[in-house]
């Protein structure tokens, strides 16, 4: 199976990736993360700490200083450039940006070409997308199986979380994520600007956000906070969804 | 502005211009996401459905976008630009609509144009630019902001949101003659600004709290100098606007 996350900046991405892979791997899945976000941060919320984090190579950045033979294939690459996280989960950061003028994103690996042509096999792919409505508006049926729409109860997360469900419903599979809700008002905003359609709840958790601060994965925290509770059983649900075919 | 996602970028980019225009510049908002953001936060209401800069643009033989004849940055602004509160002007590259991005593709390309022209033209000198960026450091590396003189890192007292600046804060320094400065955001006392400033390795030149009523203003889309003109956050942005102004 593979899952794409998607949201405004900050909605909640990389804690719902990083926590949902960790949790299906918990169950006995084999996993893998992708980081499509060109300021990537998905270790960070895997557990593999922010030092860890900013060492990890890009696909990208690998494949153009010639560390693999012509013409890899992407399990190649991702066997070449991926990185071990807590559970047995295997991450891999697709591109980073990081000096001026980094050369031309249309040319060369790129994230959504690495979501594109990995095949599950078996595996369950979760990836993390960077802010905004790009990867979901060039992604192709098939590319995913899911898409995990996170939402916030502010005007922008709800503008920017309405456009991608519209979106990616013509598409695939779509999941609606009502993060950082504090109480009923919060849910309703969100249900009304997103009508219709199923909300799994993440609430406000001090957990999540201690986490953050300190650089750690909120499952390696408190794996029962409810924040992270309403992720495993997400996962749960997940791994147990049949794959639409 | 530059920063993470979510750090904070148009709330305070929103609030800064504001807090110019009320201290008597000319003031131009610049927005170059393609997410909705600073117009909220600047109190000019939702987004345009279809962003007014697309008019500047037009394709020539090979395909390509170009700005039509006759428009150069001063125009751009004059005719493309919106009305903000306290006499601002608001220039935006256009919001991703549902069906792709194709219908805002002259509007972007308008917007790159123009702001890469902006420095040339003397109306801008002692007009106030304040830009809005989407998250991450993909904008700075590109050049979307080339009037910028300074970046404004924002940052929370996250770990994630720290990796972020410290990485934009470094592209951003590669380009000649700009200077970058971390703000902190979203701080609940002095222990969150060391933390900052630990996590980032340097110091910040303002911190903005977490603000209760900058949290109900985004939750109702309104302008937190609007719905909170008294709260702390905007007195911090106020002393923020003054210290770099300072120099
Ligand atoms: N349910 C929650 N409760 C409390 N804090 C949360 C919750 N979800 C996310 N956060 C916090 O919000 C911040 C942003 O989350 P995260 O980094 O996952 O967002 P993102 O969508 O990946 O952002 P970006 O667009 O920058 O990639 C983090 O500090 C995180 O700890
Ligand atoms: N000082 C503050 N006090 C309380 N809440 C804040 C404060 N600053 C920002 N926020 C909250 O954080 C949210 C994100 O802020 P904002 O939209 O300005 O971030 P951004 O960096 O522009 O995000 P994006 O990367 O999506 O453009 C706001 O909607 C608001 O809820
Ligand atoms: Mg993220
Ligand atoms: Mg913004």
């Amino acid at each position: 199976m593979k899952i794409a996350v998607a949201g405004k900046g900050g909605a909640g991405k990389t804690t719902v990736s990083g926590t949902v892979a960790r949790a299906l791997a918990r169950a006995g899945h084999s996993v893998l993360a992708l980081d499509a976000d060109a300021n990537p941060m998905l270790g960070v919320s895997l557990g593999v700490g922010p030092e860890q984090t900013e060492l990890l190579l890009g696909v990208r950045q690998g494949v153009e200083a010639g560390e693999v033979e012509h013409e890899p294939t992407v399990e190649g690459m991702v066997e070449r450039f991926g990185a071990d996280a807590p559970d047995g989960v295997r991450l891999v950061v697709a591109n980073r940006i990081e000096t001026e003028n980094p050369g031309c994103q249309c040319c060369g690996v790129s994230p959504d070409q690495l979501l594109r042509e990995l095949e599950d096999g078996g595996r369950t792919v979760i990836c993390d997308l960077e802010a905004g409505l790009g990867t979901v508006l060039r992604l192709a049926p098939g590319n995913a199986d899911v898409v995990l729409v996170v939402a916030n109860p502010t005007a922008k997360a709800l503008e920017v979380a309405r456009r991608a469900v519209a979106i990616a419903a013509d598409k695939t599979e779509v999941i609606v994520l009502a993060n950082r809700v504090r109480d009923d008002a919060d849910l309703e905003a969100i249900a009304a600007a997103i009508p219709d359609r199923e909300l799994i709840v993440i609430p406000e958790d001090a957990t999540i956000a201690r986490a953050d601060r300190d650089g750690l994965a909120p499952i390696d925290l408190d794996p029962y906070s409810p924040g992270v509770q309403a992720l495993v059983a997400l996962a749960d649900r997940l791994a147990g969804a049949p794959v639409p075919a | 502005m530059v920063g993470k996602g979510g750090a904070g970028k148009s709330v305070i980019s929103g609030t800064m211009a504001r807090v110019l225009a009320r201290d008597g510049s000319r003031v131009l908002a610049l927005d170059s996401d393609l997410l909705p953001g600073l117009s909220l936060s600047l109190g000019a209401g939702p987004d345009p459905p279809e962003p007014p800069l697309r008019e500047a643009a037009e394709k020539d033989e090979d395909g390509r976008w170009r700005l039509k004849k006759g428009i150069g940055p001063v125009r751009a602004v004059r005719r493309y630009a919106t009305d903000a509160p306290d006499g601002i002007r608001l220039l935006q590259c256009g919001k991703t609509p549902r069906e792709g991005l194709e219908p805002i593709m002259g509007a972007v390309n308008a917007f790159y144009r123009v702001v890469h022209r902006l420095e040339r033209a003397r109306t801008f000198d002692d007009w106030a630019l304040v830009g809005d960026l989407p998250a991450g450091p993909r904008q700075v590396a590109f050049g979307w902001a080339p009037y910028a003189q300074t970046f404004v890192a924002v940052v929370q007292p996250t770990a994630q949101s720290a990796l972020a600046a410290r990485r934009v804060v470094r592209v951003a320094r590669m380009r000649e003659g700009a200077r970058a400065v971390l703000v902190a955001n979203r701080v609940t006392g002095p222990a969150d600004v060391r933390h900052v400033e630990k996590l980032v390795g340097e110091s910040v030149l303002a911190a903005v709290p977490a603000d209760e009523g900058v949290a109900r203003a985004e939750r109702l889309g309104i302008a937190p100098i609007d719905h909170a003109p008294a709260s702390p956050a905007v007195a911090e942005i106020e002393r923020l606007v003054a210290a770099l102004a300072g120099g």
